[in-house]
């Protein structure tokens, strides 16, 4: 999970790294008294976005009165920052800086172990930073220290082990007038899997897709929470602008479909994808919040053969929606595994029941040709 | 022949006394494999399915010397301290099936392993199998002999589904596998497609060999080199999945958690640095076993 710029510079000022004097502005805060709480006339207001190059999109700009920090805050929330949805500005002072470095920790996965990178060219993508400008050091993830003379780079290691996190980034990792380093940015993902021994995390919730998550997304997260967090996966669920509900099963089947729907000029309504042999109500949560959308044209749910995910069990809890909803649209139906005769005619007496438009496939049928005749069922 | 496995494997598994790793090994005792015996910290003692449970690894291996392979069934915050463990006892094959390792443990044992040449398969990987010779993990289900037959195709998936799934088109066109290996869909994978091909590529039983990988990443970039330098000559097909992506923001994970859409990395560019190597692009899943079958 990416962090906002606050987030991370919290995190940061936990390990020792400096950051400059700031105060958060929400949505529907006075941002003249935010202004007179922080103190400082010259400041930075800057859009708080997951991704997204905010400098070049009017993302950050400066003030030197509360009534200019008013314009900018307003200026900066109705901007458009690549689509991405502004969670707060932070306004923060302004450091009279002399030079810009750049510092990253983040898992080289070819060599599978943490690396350290460091520029004195900082400020810009270290992807156009030309390569002798750039120091790599690897590191032993085994070991709790590192010794370096690279400015804050002992901070941020302990930081990036003791955070659980995938990246942590400084750029600009700043040199001011006075010769002190401050992080100017911050860029941190953590490791949700690493949720478990980090008590104190309590994020907002959020999604990289430019907006607020939707209530059901919201929901589904909540399917996967809990003591038994990873016995089976149901809580995959993104909301999309199509109008055909998916329930895919496993990761890799779950991409290749979504393609392969995609290639048949379907619009898909969400990305949706169980796995790992999760209990009937899991997948009941699961099926009954993706056939809540409104405007769904028709249904696909369809997996490879399963090596132990159970097909009765987990189609169980498909069937007990399709029960309680007795939808009008398609349905195409291809899966296969552990119970898969059993699975099957558990959904072929649903819709015998339930007088669904259903189509329903083994694995004698490959996934792909399915979804081709969802198309057809739908499109005819 | 196929790799990883062979007649002599003598199978420990970490976790046997828990559902999915008792599950497990009963799938694997039923699949011509040699589970030797379990461990499960404050187990020692018992018996499951007739084998002896043990305390710890060390303890297994005094008296089961001859285990080469162990099998990690723990919960994923238990993961790190029973790689480790397997390590110190010098288990030359680790197959971590846990799911959802935090990262830092995962580079820390990988880190271990490294230093004493061990293998590790995973995390998050399903397992693999050779058929008729045996299976680590669950692979092919209760499904196992409808879906697999001893052949000359080797399978390697970033995908536990799609390593079945696709052994069985592979089998549907009349086909076999050497061996079939779920590699995992976690950020770091102990053992790369690369890894596996260069063992494919000295198995007199493999002659062709397809992959399932995904978007984000970079594991098909070192297979691209591997085949530059001649370290990998059969041929070779691929499919990466994941075309949609594309318009998702960097940084945003679908799939799995090595799914990461990120700059230079999405299933587009893969699939032009592979062809220019010779690789054979199959557009759907389904289209790997039609791009490899003349060479089966």
């Amino acid at each position: 999970m990416n962090l906002y710029e606050f987030e991370g510079k919290n995190i940061f000022s936990q390990f020792g790294i400096p950051i400059p004097k700031s105060i958060l502005v929400r949505r529907g805060d006075d941002t003249e008294t935010r202004y007179a709480e922080l103190g400082i006339k010259e400041v930075v207001v800057k859009a708080q976005v997951l991704s997204g190059k905010r400098g070049k999109n009017n993302g950050i700009l400066f003030a030197s009165s509360d009534t200019e920090a008013k314009t900018a805050v307003e200026n900066i929330f109705d901007a458009n920052i690549r689509g991405q949805y502004v969670a707060a500005v932070l306004m923060e002072e302004k450091l009279e800086i002399v030079e810009e470095h750049y510092l990253s920790i983040t898992y080289d996965t070819n060599k599978k172990q943490p690396v350290l990178v460091y520029s004195q060219s900082g400020g810009m993508d270290i992807e156009d930073v030309s390569d002798e400008k750039i120091q790599k050091v690897y590191l032993d993830i085994r070991q709790e220290k590192i010794d370096t003379e690279i400015p804050l780079a002992k901070e941020l290691y302990q930081c990036f082990l003791q955070s659980d996190a995938r990246v942590v980034e400084i750029n600009p990792l700043v040199k001011t007038k006075t010769g002190e380093f401050f992080a100017a940015d911050s860029k941190i993902a953590i490791d949700e899997d690493a949720f478990y021994r980090h008590k104190d995390w309590n994020f907002e919730p959020r999604t990289m897709l430019g907006r607020l998550p939707t209530d059901r997304e919201m929901e589904v997260k909540k399917i996967d929470e809990g003591e038994n967090y990873y016995r089976g996966t149901a809580g995959k669920y993104i909301e999309m602008d199509g109008d055909v509900a998916v329930l895919f099963s496993g990761g890799g089947a779950s991409i290749a479909n979504m393609d392969a729907l995609i290639k048949t000029g379907l619009k898909p309504a969400n990305y949706t994808e169980y796995s790992g042999n999760p209990p009937r109500e899991k997948v009941h949560q699961l099926a009954k919040i993706v056939l809540s959308k409104p405007g769904i044209r028709g249904l696909w749910i369809v997996g490879g053969v399963a090596n132990f995910t159970d097909i009765a069990e987990t189609f169980g809890g498909i069937a007990d929606v399709l029960d309680e909803l007795k939808p009008t649209y398609p349905i195409v139906v291809r899966r296969a595994g552990p119970n898969e005769e059993q699975g099957l005619q558990l959904m072929r007496d649903c819709a015998d029941r339930n007088n669904l438009q259903i189509k329903i496939f083994g694995k004698e049928t490959p996934m792909s040709a399915t979804a081709k005749e969802l198309a057809e069922m739908i499109l005819k | 022949m196929g790799i990883l496995l062979d007649k002599n494997s003598k199978v420990l598994v970490q976790g046997m006394t828990g559902k999915e790793g008792l599950k497990a090994a009963k799938a694997m005792m039923a699949y011509h494999t040699d589970v030797v015996c379990g461990v499960t910290p404050g187990k020692g003692g018992q018996e499951m399915e007739g084998k002896m449970i043990f305390n710890s690894v060390k303890e297994a291996k005094e008296k089961f010397s001859q285990v080469n392979v162990s099998a990690i069934y723990v919960p994923p915050f238990a993961a790190k301290a029973a790689v480790l463990e397997a390590i110190d006892s010098d288990i030359p094959l680790i197959s971590v099936i846990a799911e959802r390792i935090p990262i830092k443990d995962t580079a820390y044992f990988l880190a271990a392993a490294k230093e004493k040449n061990i293998r590790v398969v995973g995390p998050s990987s399903l397992g693999f199998i050779n058929p008729d010779i045996g299976r680590i993990g669950v692979v092919g289900g209760p499904l196992v002999d409808q879906v697999f037959q001893p052949g000359s195709i080797g399978v390697i998936s970033r995908s536990g589904g799609m390593t079945n799934e696709l052994s069985w088109q592979i089998r549907q066109a009349g086909l076999g596998q050497s061996s079939a290996v779920h590699v995992g869909g976690d950020l770091l994978m102990g053992t790369t497609y690369a890894d596996l091909l260069k063992l494919f590529e000295v198995d007199v039983q493999t002659k062709a060999v397809v992959i399932f990988g995904e978007h984000g990443g970079s594991y098909e970039f070192e297979v691209v080199d591997l085949i530059k330098n001649k370290g990998f000559t059969k041929p070779l097909a691929v499919y990466i999945g994941g075309k949609f992506a594309n318009v998702f923001p960097e940084g945003m994970n679908i799939g799995h958690a090595g799914a990461i859409v990120g700059r230079g990395q999405s299933a587009a560019e893969k699939e032009v640095a592979l062809k220019s190597v010779g690789v054979l692009i199959a557009d759907t899943y389904e289209d790997l076993v039609t791009k490899i079958k003349p060479f089966a």
